[in-house]
């Protein structure tokens, strides 16, 4: 426990505490790169048994049934189920639309991604947290408890100034990490582009893909009214408005709306869809959203 | 249909930029405050819908534009007043007489608006009727007339002048007000109206003649109405409920100077039986109180005794509500006592010093006795002139030039506007005037005098004993004093140089009360009896001490106001119009001295009884009244105001449903 001496703005000590009672869940079994706690598709040596084979000349001995060998007096191996270790990734998007709410969307991003990253490492699995853009090509590969503050770090140094369409930021990402896992996307899907294309390319590397969309109450319910002139902050795009009721109640149909298409494309490719609302604290996100949706348990 | 403006004429011009404003605000794009946001990407899916109907946006924004150019529009009209009037004619001239007086104040009950309020409001009703070239003056009348405002067709300014219009507390008198009015309507002539060359110096200007009144006052006889057409408009209920304080005065024992004896009349001018209270207060607190139960239209007195030291402050105040609450109270004032300072010039009269030595005497005054030679002195000569003294008794002698006091001649007559017959005897007193302060508890037709001169007192002398040979004792004013003369000597000089007495008055019982009269009447005492009363409005003559160089002025309100004292102690006071006590103290110092009293009371039987009047005579003219039916303009500007307030209703809510 002497990672959780320095007090970290992301984490608390409560929130460590319960996290390290957590697990992360990969609906699919994936190969690891190293003996882990996973169960693997390899077969390997664990207490679990998997299968019967003929055995061939060359395996080794120690494997062998006897008991089967007696009865049928043919040799046959005893396979057992490999365990190794989970790949885990966290894209945080640093766009600067995730800079807005109170806490920002990115902050709320980042305390998410330590606490799942927290628990992907205290389960010796293999995790990397990184942000989608430049910041990403230097996300550490982290693995053990111990490295829990030098992801902590990396994710105190994401700036929300990385404007790329998220397409080409995962994209990035997919270039970099060869293998396949448990792929933890935290976005505001606020893209122009569409956030569509994205989502696909994870789901086509067999990623178990979730998309964590955060949102900030200003979004869902804007506070403003009057005649105003909507300035985008990561292009600059201007959008004229005179904010009334009436308006106000057609963008909450658009916001629902576009909530509703991102949990369909979602379903229909296996992605897990979770929206998070920036003003809840991350203890209950974690502890509740996050496990009834499957994510940890 | 006519149209009044309502606004001066330069004021239509900024009104008329109004709408070339609105337009010009539509063409012009609309200034939007920027504001940052994450991302505009679901804002533009939100107006995408909107903008497919963008015919149907530029159709609202045009109804926006059409709704606020009809606002104003209906809102210019609406300061046009249009309108229209039951009648038209010519050009009039009106003259509006507002009755300001007390009985103004009166009111039904409390809610309800007075007298002087429902007149304000029918005169305002008739300005308001005025056609374009009809010209209107405005005068409020009390017991002096106040010109409001003089002939003008400016409405506002006539209505701005109405509004300043207060009712007061005082009597009423019309003449002044009538002669203001008849000022244009009937010019006076250059001279005389026989005289062939005589010319009119103005033509004359026929008016209609207004006057809204509750007709409390009495005939105006000495007036002629000439081209003035007078309309009577009685203001009032038929059934008022009064009961008012018509007469309140107290007087101190003469026996026993603590003692006050205080007398109300109370008369119910209302139309119902009243049972009620009348409480007496002292110096603010409830010392007395008395039932007072009338039928209606009777007069009752009222008596109270108490005991009050000097300087006492009476108060007396129905306990009942009614439709006017000025006359539900009267005050009096007891004075403290003055000092009488009383100087006797003559050779010696023992009987007369010995008189102003009594016990009851004593308390008057001082007495200061000087020989005859004394009149030559320039002390004598100052003092007079400085109004030392209060009294001067000239014993057998007579001053050069009479002095700005009271006087008491004693055997020898003032040097001017007196004479007297030649000294005969005896003489017999055949008609003495008991009702006379001076000569009240006085028996003197046992009275022996030896020798006398009758006396030939100057005009407006009142006779106090008359003998056979002539008044022997005669009272006369001079310049707001009084002389009085006796025309028999007490003492008399006898031919062998001795003295003998002339009468033997001195030795009866009457003498020392006669010389106690005089030294209260002639010496200023008498003031002590009660405070100086006069009505609202008027002026009060205050006379005080001339030593006294500043005295200040207690209203009832607690309002102060210092005054300086003129060379022989007359101060006139004229802010006398709230009803109450007034103090008058002797500087302005931290801790004055109370100097004198006086109160000022509505005790007029007109303005209380407040019934009003059918029909009032002027100039010998009755004239009854009239419910005036003004010729009311019928005005659109409401219903115009009304229907600019739907469309700005509209407007509103128009611009809430508005998109982008």
């Amino acid at each position: 426990m002497s990672a959780t001496l320095r007090p970290s703005a992301l984490l608390t000590p409560e929130l460590l505490a319960r996290l390290e009672r957590l697990e992360l869940v990969s609906r699919k079994v994936f190969q690891g790169r190293m003996k882990g706690e996973r169960r693997s598709k390899r077969k390997g040596q664990s207490v679990e048994f998997a299968d019967f084979r003929n055995y061939v000349s060359g395996d080794d001995l120690r494997f062998i049934d006897w008991n089967l060998y007696a009865r049928l007096d043919r040799l046959f191996l005893k396979l057992f189920l490999e365990e190794e270790d989970l790949h885990f990734y966290a894209l945080v998007d640093c766009s600067a639309s995730m800079n807005f709410g109170d806490p920002t969307k990115l902050h709320v991003a980042k305390q998410l991604a330590a606490a799942l990253g927290y628990v992907g490492l205290c389960r010796a699995d293999r995790v990397r947290v990184a942000g989608l853009g430049p910041a990403g090509a230097h996300a550490p590969v982290l693995r053990g408890r111990s490295s829990m503050w030098r992801m902590l770090d990396y994710l105190d140094e994401l700036q929300p100034t990385a404007n790329i369409p998220l397409a080409q930021g995962v994209k990035e990402f997919c270039l970099r990490s060869g293998g396949s896992g448990v792929v933890l996307l935290i976005t505001d899907l606020m893209d122009k582009q569409g956030y569509e294309a994205a989502l696909r390319m994870l789901v086509g590397r067999r990623m178990d893909v979730y998309v964590l969309h955060t949102m900030a109450p200003e979004e869902i319910e804007p506070p403003i009214t009057g005649d105003l002139k909507l300035v985008d902050c990561e292009d600059g795009d201007e959008t004229e408005v005179t904010v009334s009721r009436h308006l106000l109640s057609r963008y909450r149909q658009t916001v629902a709306s576009f909530i509703d298409q991102a949990k369909s494309f979602c379903a229909q490719r296996g992605i897990t869809y979770i929206r998070i609302r920036t003003e809840e604290p991350v203890e209950q996100i974690v502890s509740n959203y996050l496990r009834s949706h499957g994510v940890v348990r | 249909m006519n149209f009044v403006s309502s606004l001066p004429g330069w004021a239509w011009i900024p009104l008329g930029m109004v709408p070339v404003g609105i337009l010009l605000l539509y063409f012009l794009k609309l200034r939007r405050q920027p504001l940052v946001v994450p991302s505009t990407f679901l804002w533009e899916r939100t107006i995408e819908d909107v903008h497919v109907n963008s015919l149907i946006q530029r159709l609202r924004n045009n109804l926006l534009l059409f709704l606020q150019l009809l606002f104003v529009a209906i809102a210019i009209l609406a300061l046009l007043r249009p309108g229209w009037l039951g009648e038209s004619g010519a050009a009039r001239r009106l003259i509006f007489l507002l009755d300001a007086s007390a009985s103004m104040q009166a009111t039904s009950s409390d809610d309800q608006p007075s007298r002087f309020d429902i007149a304000k409001g029918k005169i305002a009703e008739q300005i308001d009727a005025l056609r374009g070239g009809d010209v209107a003056m405005l005068i409020a009348f009390s017991d002096r007339a106040d010109i409001l405002h003089e002939f003008t067709s400016d409405r506002r300014r006539l209505l701005d002048a109405l509004s300043t219009a207060r009712v007061t507390n005082r009597p009423t008198n019309m003449l002044e007000a009538l002669r203001a009015a008849a000022g244009l309507a009937n010019p006076n002539r250059s001279s005389q109206a026989s005289d062939a060359n005589d010319v009119q110096v103005a033509d004359a200007m026929p008016a209609d003649l207004y006057i809204y009144s509750d007709g409390g006052f009495q005939a105006v006889v000495d007036f002629n109405l000439g081209n003035l057409t007078p309309t009577f408009v009685s203001i009032g209920e038929e059934t008022v409920n009064n009961v008012a304080i018509i007469a309140f005065s107290a007087e101190r024992n003469p026996e026993f100077p603590d003692q006050v004896q205080a007398f109300a009349r109370v008369a119910n001018y209302g139309g119902s039986t009243v049972d009620t209270s009348a409480s007496l207060f002292l110096d603010g607190e409830l010392v007395d109180a008395q039932n007072v139960e009338m039928e209606s239209g009777e007069e009752t007195g009222l008596s109270f005794q108490l005991n009050a030291p000097e300087g006492a402050e009476l108060a007396l105040r129905l306990d009942s509500k009614d439709d006017l609450l000025v006359d539900n109270q009267a005050y009096a004032g007891l004075s403290a006592m003055r000092n009488v300072s009383v100087l006797i010039i003559g050779p010696g009269n023992q009987s007369l010093e010995l008189a102003m030595e009594t016990e009851q005497a004593k308390k008057l005054g001082t007495v200061e006795v000087r020989s005859s030679d004394y009149l030559a002195t320039d002390e004598y000569k100052e003092r007079a002139s400085l109004e030392r003294d209060d009294l001067i008794i000239y014993d057998r002698c007579a001053p050069t030039e009479m002095p700005p006091v009271n006087t008491f001649f004693v055997g020898a007559l003032p040097p001017k506007d007196w004479a007297a017959g030649v000294l005969t005897g005896p003489v017999l007193p055949i008609d003495i005037d008991r009702t006379h302060p001076m000569m009240r508890y006085l028996e003197l037709f046992s009275l022996n005098i030896v020798e006398g001169r009758a006396l030939q007192p100057p005009r407006g002398a009142v006779n106090l004993i008359t003998a056979d040979i002539g008044p022997v004792l005669s009272l006369s004013p001079r310049d707001g004093f009084q002389d009085l003369v006796m025309g028999f000597d007490i003492l008399s000089a006898t031919n062998d140089g001795g003295r003998a007495y002339n009468t033997d008055w001195p030795v009866q019982r009457s003498w020392p009360v006669f010389i106690y009269n005089v030294m209260r009447f002639l010496g200023g005492a008498v003031d002590t009896s009660g405070a100086l009363n006069i009505l609202p409005g008027e002026v009060a003559a205050l006379r005080v001490d001339n030593r006294l160089r500043r005295v200040r002025v207690d209203s009832p309100q607690g309002v102060k106001k210092s005054l300086d004292v003129g060379p022989s102690g007359n101060i006139p006071f004229a802010d006398t119009e709230a009803t109450g006590l007034y103090r008058v103290m002797s500087s302005e110092g931290d801790d004055p001295d109370p100097v004198s009293v006086f109160t000022v009371n509505l005790f007029d039987s007109r303005e209380s009884n407040i019934l009003p009047v059918q029909e009032i005579e002027l100039g010998y003219e009755a004239i009854a009244s009239q419910v005036v039916g003004a010729p009311r303009r019928s005005e659109l500007w409401r219903w115009l105001l009304v229907a600019a307030l739907g469309i700005l209703c509209v407007e509103w809510v128009v611009f809430n449903r508005r998109l982008v």
